[in-house]
């Protein structure tokens, strides 16, 4: 495959580059006794004292602080975040317990030509993915070929039969994709999930960045990093690229939030902010006539495009569930009448459905003729007899995940579970195989993370984003999710993980 | 502007007025029990009456009055209540304020949270009003100088003076409530303090000292404190200044009120440049104070179904037939008919 070959290739020239590791050590003094996991790929060491090549600049440049130094950077860090009220709130309390964001200030880096590669994986799967929304809601070419089953589809939860021969503005479904990368021990990337509903996360890739930039201007001049900032003045131009025709040349562009009480309100804000359009909530919206109207001040002002945070579920309570207080009634009608466009298409959890997650690389060869760049993670269908056998029989090697759960929930980890949880989850599998799937445990690779004892390696993987309206952009670099528990590898917010700034070289480091 | 938004920044605004004019009560009330001996059950009570308040938990003690109006959660219109619901409006808005605002906002809020609040208070309670006086001083300058003087400033300048005119009217109705030992006290120092803590509660002291006594010095510190054409915190000027936000809101010349929240704000302000101070005093002040406050209640009710909570069907009287039309029209106010 092509990507491992690159990546071999890449390791046996670093370790050539690396020259007399003693000598810099002891100037090290930060990562100083920085012990890297012993199996994991780590991102900053290819082995104990030794940095991955392109990175040996870097190692040297943070090394020169002291521990102390460190910490003070690290808590004029956090002060940014709590004075910003950059915060997440938690669910239990309606009048919400703000958290910050853990955040950690060793940049976990990507060099130039393993994004070339990464970027390349993406584009590719994005459009596979997009040909396969099209088609799974027209002619249904991938299900008739059998390619894909076609009951996995017709038969998920998220499959939406009001889509059915609805063609959205621009053939475009998937606006925004934050796709969940992992690298293996062989320091390969590997997709572990596509999100293609409402992805989050993009407001503190952007953040980080700022906080980075506060605290460590001097490693921005040394070191060439790739941008970030253009983020939402690109989600804002895609937008407006497929509003509907009539809308004309300055289409009105909304955020539509669950409210403030939704645990990602500070991102809808921020982005609202940042992209220089409203934020709306569902009451502020109405439609009339099958057309969406924002209610004003000064009256009615129609809308063209609305970037939705909503579930598919939660839109329109005259079409999908009844009882949403979140949604705009008769938004369907006015989406469906082509005058509106909602961001993303309704029905795209059909595509990062984790039960149609195994064929995405059959689909990029189906639609585009092409080996796919970036591979899957192997993975087993509970839905099909034989992989359903295996699966029942390994549960203390694999990891077992529901198929329409998100943030680290419904999860097994079978080497870590307990037997009755195994169990508990074999009898689970039994009675609901579609619900299902179970992947080989990925063991994530590692960066230096500050914790209580110092430089520690934790597991991190990575979140790029990428926007599309008639043409595709990839955010360089992402939100880099870090576990913050000694060999855990779940590094989902909801589940206590912190994050990193990413960092894309440029110029060949 | 959205609706719920300009009600968001309406009541940030509020809220944050409203938080410093109950530190100045409080703060003048400490002070003036300095000098006086005032019976026990008169010393702190008027607060809470002109707060609304009847049914405090306890005795109306001062640490008891002052701590509940300060920083219990369970009384709407405390000190922390007030900051912590400026701060939640703020942040539903965030992307409607400037980034200076929210930064002083958030900050105040952490600050009320912490310890060090806690210490000032205990330590130096004078300090610690006049601190909590200047987060809304100095948000409102952040806000003046940061916030794009559009439809959101005069919301922000409407929920100001709306709640300022409010206050100030129910802090000189203070002297109602503060009952005089016997009638021989009018004109006595008691008496003259009591004025002189009013005035200085509402930062008057010094510009009133500048004007001459028009009459006895009751009706003087009333007839200043409700119909100063210049002060900044007279019930007149500030409804001056509603008057003025809501003709910027619609567009609307001020001489033609069209919509009932112009037409009210315009038919009180119109009535406070004819009646004069020996009026309120011959129908009873306590009276005319309640009467103004409660017509200030409407104006409030009025510009929540004006501004914020118009029915839809009202609305689409005015939406144009093709849509390609309808963007340009929300540049030209419409008319509302409210919701009966």
């Amino acid at each position: 495959m092509e990507s491992r070959d690159m990546a071999t290739q890449e390791q046996s020239t670093e370790t050539a580059r690396t020259a007399d590791p003693e000598s810099h050590m002891a100037r090290w003094l930060l990562f100083n006794g920085y012990e890297p996991h012993p199996t994991s790929w780590d991102e900053l060491f290819a082995s104990p004292g030794t940095p991955q090549a392109h990175m040996a600049p870097l190692v040297e440049r943070l090394g020169e602080l002291s521990p102390a130094e460190f910490q003070k950077l690290r808590a004029s860090a956090d002060l940014v975040f709590i004075n910003q009220g950059i915060t997440f709130s938690v669910y239990s309390d309606r009048r919400g317990v703000e958290k910050i964001f853990p955040f950690d200030l060793i940049p976990r880096p990507v060099s130039t030509s393993e994004w070339r590669t990464m970027e390349q994986g993406l584009l590719q799967r994005n459009r596979a993915l997009n040909l396969f929304l099209h088609d799974v809601y027209h002619d249904r070419r991938i299900l008739q070929e059998g390619v894909v089953p076609a009951d996995l589809v017709l038969r998920s939860k998220c499959y939406r039969p009001e889509m059915v021969g609805f063609d959205p503005p621009g053939r475009q479904y998937l606006h925004v994709v934050g796709t969940d990368l992992v690298r293996d021990c062989d320091g390969r990337f590997l997709v572990l999930e596509d999100n293609g509903r409402t992805p989050s996360g993009v407001s503190y890739v952007l953040e980080n960045r700022l906080v980075m930039k506060k605290v460590f201007p001097g490693l921005f001049e040394r070191f060439r990093v790739r941008r970030v900032e253009d983020y939402p003045q690109r989600l804002r131009e895609a937008l407006c690229s497929v509003a509907p025709p009539a809308a004309g040349d300055s289409p009105c562009v909304v955020l539509l939030s669950p409210g403030p009480y939704n645990s990602a309100y500070f991102e809808h804000s921020f982005l609202a902010r940042h992209m220089g359009i409203e934020l709306v909530l569902g009451q502020d919206l109405f439609v009339h006539d099958d057309r969406v109207f924002l209610k004003t001040t000064r009256g009615p002002q129609s809308v063209d495009v609305i970037y939705r945070r909503i579930d598919d579920d939660f839109l329109d309570p005259k079409t999908f569930r009844p009882d949403s207080l979140l949604g705009v009634p008769g938004l369907m009608g006015a989406y469906r009448a082509g005058n509106v466009t909602l961001a993303n298409a309704v029905g795209t959890g059909v595509a990062d459905d984790k039960a149609i997650y195994p064929f995405v690389e059959d689909m990029i060869r189906f639609y585009l003729s092409e080996a796919p760049i970036l591979p899957n993670v192997p993975t087993f269908i509970c839905a099909r007899p034989k992989d359903r056998a295996y699966v029942l029989e390994n549960l203390d090697s694999l990891v077992v995940k529901a198929v329409n759960e998100s943030g680290g929930h419904g999860m097994l980890m079978g080497h870590s579970a307990t037997k009755a949880e195994r169990s508990e989850f074999a009898e689970k599998i039994r009675a609901d195989p579609r619900n299902y799937i179970a992947q080989p445990l990925v063991t994530l690779s590692t960066c230096p993370t500050w914790t209580d004892e110092g430089l520690a390696p934790r597991h991190v993987d990575l979140r790029p984003y990428l926007v599309s309206g008639t043409s595709t952009w990839v955010l360089p670099g992402g939100l880099t999710r870090t576990a913050l528990v000694r060999g855990s590898l779940v590094v989902n917010s909801s589940q206590g993980g912190g994050s990193k700034d990413t960092w894309v070289m440029e110029n060949g480091q | 502007m959205i609706s719920r938004v300009a009600e968001h920044c309406f009541w940030m605004s509020r809220y944050l007025e409203r938080a410093e004019n109950i530190a100045r009560t409080l703060e003048v009330n400490a002070n003036l029990l300095l000098d006086f001996t005032v019976p026990l059950e008169q010393q702190w009570k008027p607060l809470l009456i002109i707060s609304g308040i009847h049914d405090m938990p306890g005795e109306p003690d001062g640490e008891t009055v002052q701590s509940y109006l300060t920083w219990e959660l369970a009384n709407p219109s405390s000190i922390a209540s007030s900051l912590a619901a400026a701060r939640e409006n703020a942040r539903i808005i965030r992307e409607v304020i400037s980034a200076d605002m929210w930064e002083r906002i958030n900050y105040y809020h952490i600050w009320m949270n912490s310890s060090a609040a806690r210490d000032l208070y205990n330590r130096n309670r004078s300090e610690f009003y006049c601190q909590i006086k200047r987060i809304n001083q100095l948000i409102h300058g952040i806000t003046e100088g940061t916030m794009s003087h559009g439809e959101s400033w005069d919301f922000y300048l409407l929920g100001k003076h709306l709640e300022r005119a409010c206050q100030t009217a129910r802090i000189l109705d203070v002297k109602y409530h503060i009952l005089l030992p016997t009638p021989d006290h009018v004109g006595t120092p008691v008496d003259s303090a009591h004025w002189m803590a009013i005035l200085t509660s509402c930062s008057g002291y010094e510009p009133f000292n500048k004007k001459r006594l028009v009459s006895e010095l009751g009706s003087s510190v009333a007839d200043f404190l409700v119909f100063d054409p210049l002060f900044p915190r007279s019930v007149r000027y500030c409804l001056a200044r509603c008057q003025r936000a809501v003709h910027a809101i619609s567009g609307r010349p001020l001489a033609h009120p069209r919509s009932e929240v112009e037409h009210a704000i315009d038919l009180l302000v119109r009535w406070l440049n004819l009646v004069k101070i020996d009026d309120f005093v011959k129908a009873g002040l306590h009276e005319e104070l309640t009467s103004v406050i409660k017509r200030i209640h409407r104006i409030g009710d009025l510009i929540h179904r004006t501004y914020f909570d118009v029915q839809i069907r009202d609305w689409m009287q005015h939406v144009p037939e093709t849509p390609s039309g309808t963007r340009s029209e929300s540049d030209h106010p419409h008319e509302f008919t409210a919701v009966g």
